[in-house]
């Protein structure tokens, strides 16, 4: 446990990126701007407004003084300065909080502030749900010209060949949707189903036409789409319920993100296709019963200490 | 040994089961009626490929619910679970009304089946929840459904979302079957 403290310490870096303070900046002087421009138009501006408006202008500057003090503190100071701390004192932070602080509400929230800021697997896993569940949550939308384009590269990346002759088209179940129009096919998974389907044909777009064969099979197949559905639905449970976690502490070294969680979805994807293909089951109304055998042996593996799920299809990624 | 059997005997005879069956069109909102029954969670649904299949106690009755994907694909399947059917439920999405005559097609076919013979039959005027939604006395207009005269039938409008309407329903279905079984 020590150990494994002293790990996250020294791995610590800050996790607020440097973009987003960017963009902050950028809105803040936005706002300072234009709140100048406003007083200058105005040549008739009573004392007391132009007053606020210095107001205003200071207390911009005091803040973006806050964000540019915080950015460089949570980057590089605060880097330095844990480094210079355990040189001198020999332990690390969280062995610092320990000591320093009677069990309690001021010890805990240290350690939390000090475990949240550090860029590891442990919060890199809860952090990569929140990512998940956020598109997950974003429904499909056929007024989101992002979501239509989604769709249609979907098409072409998996039927090269053949044109789609309108966006409501019964050519939908080609690639196993189940009407003319997809867009009521992603129900609980929302955009997340979407873009591990587009995904996986976009990054194993060999593999991906493979099992999309062996899903038009007329004895074993299967609705290829909404198959992929159900399995986002089967990668996503899994990740909610932390099964995912020995997996991505293996496969990834800095904290995981949306593509590992994608990855995983295309290993899902092309086993089940095996798995399915191999079972030669009766008919397709045997897919639940095939889905719950597939999810334990998943599960089983997930259990072993040094599981690492990697598709190995015929190309190199 | 003995003292256990006395027990087996003490408690009361099993509960009744009934087999129900859950038709209708994709996305009419089956797999979610039948999550609300077994009060799961219905916000990560995806569309049913094959079926699903759950108990729920209701009434002194233990109710086997058999949810069928309703894609066009698989349909003809419908009827290997025709057999030893108590009460068969459709569902409807009631603001899908491009597809009302298709699903009433489909509901048309059913009730010719020689195996649903005087089956009662509950339709549920589903997703009322939208403000598209057609009310149940116009889908029952629609539908013809005065015209059935070989089985007990009712309409109900529901929302699978938020549960209304579906308490209704199953009471329906409750007294439907205590009736037939008399």
């Amino acid at each position: 446990m020590e150990q494994e403290m002293c790990y996250n310490a020294r791995e610590d870096e800050s996790c607020l990126c440097a973009v987003e303070y960017v963009q902050r900046l950028a809105l803040e002087s936005g706002a300072v701007q234009s709140a100048k421009r406003d007083s200058g138009d105005n040549k008739v501006s009573n004392h007391h407004q132009l007053e606020w408006t210095l107001g205003e202008t200071w207390f911009h500057n005091m803040r973006m003084l806050g964000y540019i003090w915080e950015y460089v503190y949570a980057s590089f100071l605060r880097y330095w300065l844990k480094w210079a701390a355990r040189q001198v004192t020999g332990s690390c932070e969280l062995q610092r909080i320990c000591t320093g602080f009677q069990p309690g509400a001021t010890r805990t929230s240290k350690a939390e502030y000090s475990l949240q800021f550090s860029k590891n697997k442990i919060t890199g896993y809860a952090s990569l749900y929140t990512c998940v569940e956020d598109l997950r949550k974003e429904t499909f939308s056929s007024d989101n010209m992002g979501h239509e384009d989604m769709l249609l590269k979907l098409w072409k990346l998996l039927m090269p060949a053949v044109k789609l002759e309108s966006r409501v088209t019964k050519q939908w179940g080609d690639i196993g949707f189940q009407g003319d129009d997809p867009k009521t096919d992603f129900r609980g998974m929302g955009m997340l189903g979407l873009t591990n389907l587009v995904f996986f044909s976009e990054h194993y777009t060999e593999e991906a036409r493979q099992v999309l064969s062996h899903a038009n099979h007329p004895k074993l197949g299967y609705s290829y789409a909404i198959v992929g559905i159900n399995l986002t639905e089967m990668a996503y449970s899994l990740l909610k319920s932390g099964d995912l976690k020995p997996h991505f502490y293996n496969t990834v070294t800095e904290h995981p993100e949306l593509h590992h969680f994608h990855h995983l979805y295309c290993y899902l994807a092309y086993e089940f296709d095996k798995f399915w293909v191999a079972s030669k089951p009766q008919s397709i109304m045997e897919f639940n019963h095939y889905r719950e055998k597939f999810h334990s042996h998943v599960k089983v593996s997930l259990q072993q200490p040094g599981v690492a799920l990697k598709l190995t299809g015929f190309s190199q990624h | 040994m003995g003292l256990l059997s006395i027990l087996r005997k003490l408690k009361s005879t099993p509960d009744q089961e009934v087999r129900i069956l859950l038709l209708g069109l994709d996305n009419g909102g089956k797999t979610t009626l039948l999550k609300q029954l077994a009060s799961e969670d219905i916000s990560h649904i995806t569309p049913t490929q094959g079926f699903n299949i759950k108990s729920v106690q209701s009434q002194g009755f233990k109710l086997n619910v058999w949810d069928i994907g309703g894609q066009r694909k698989i349909r003809p399947y419908w009827r290997n679970y025709f057999e030893n059917t108590d009460v068969l439920i459709y569902v409807i999405d009631s603001a899908d009304r491009k597809r009302f005559e298709e699903t009433g097609q489909e509901l048309a076919e059913l009730l010719d089946e020689e195996k649903l013979n005087g089956v009662p039959v509950l339709i549920f005027a589903n997703k009322q929840d939208l403000l598209t939604a057609a009310p149940a006395s116009e889908i029952a207009e629609g539908l013809n459904l005065h015209t059935i005269r070989d089985r007990v039938w009712q309409i109900q409008a529901c929302s699978a979302l938020t549960a209304e309407g579906i308490q209704e329903g199953m009471n329906w279905v409750c007294k439907s079957v205590n009736a037939k079984k008399k």
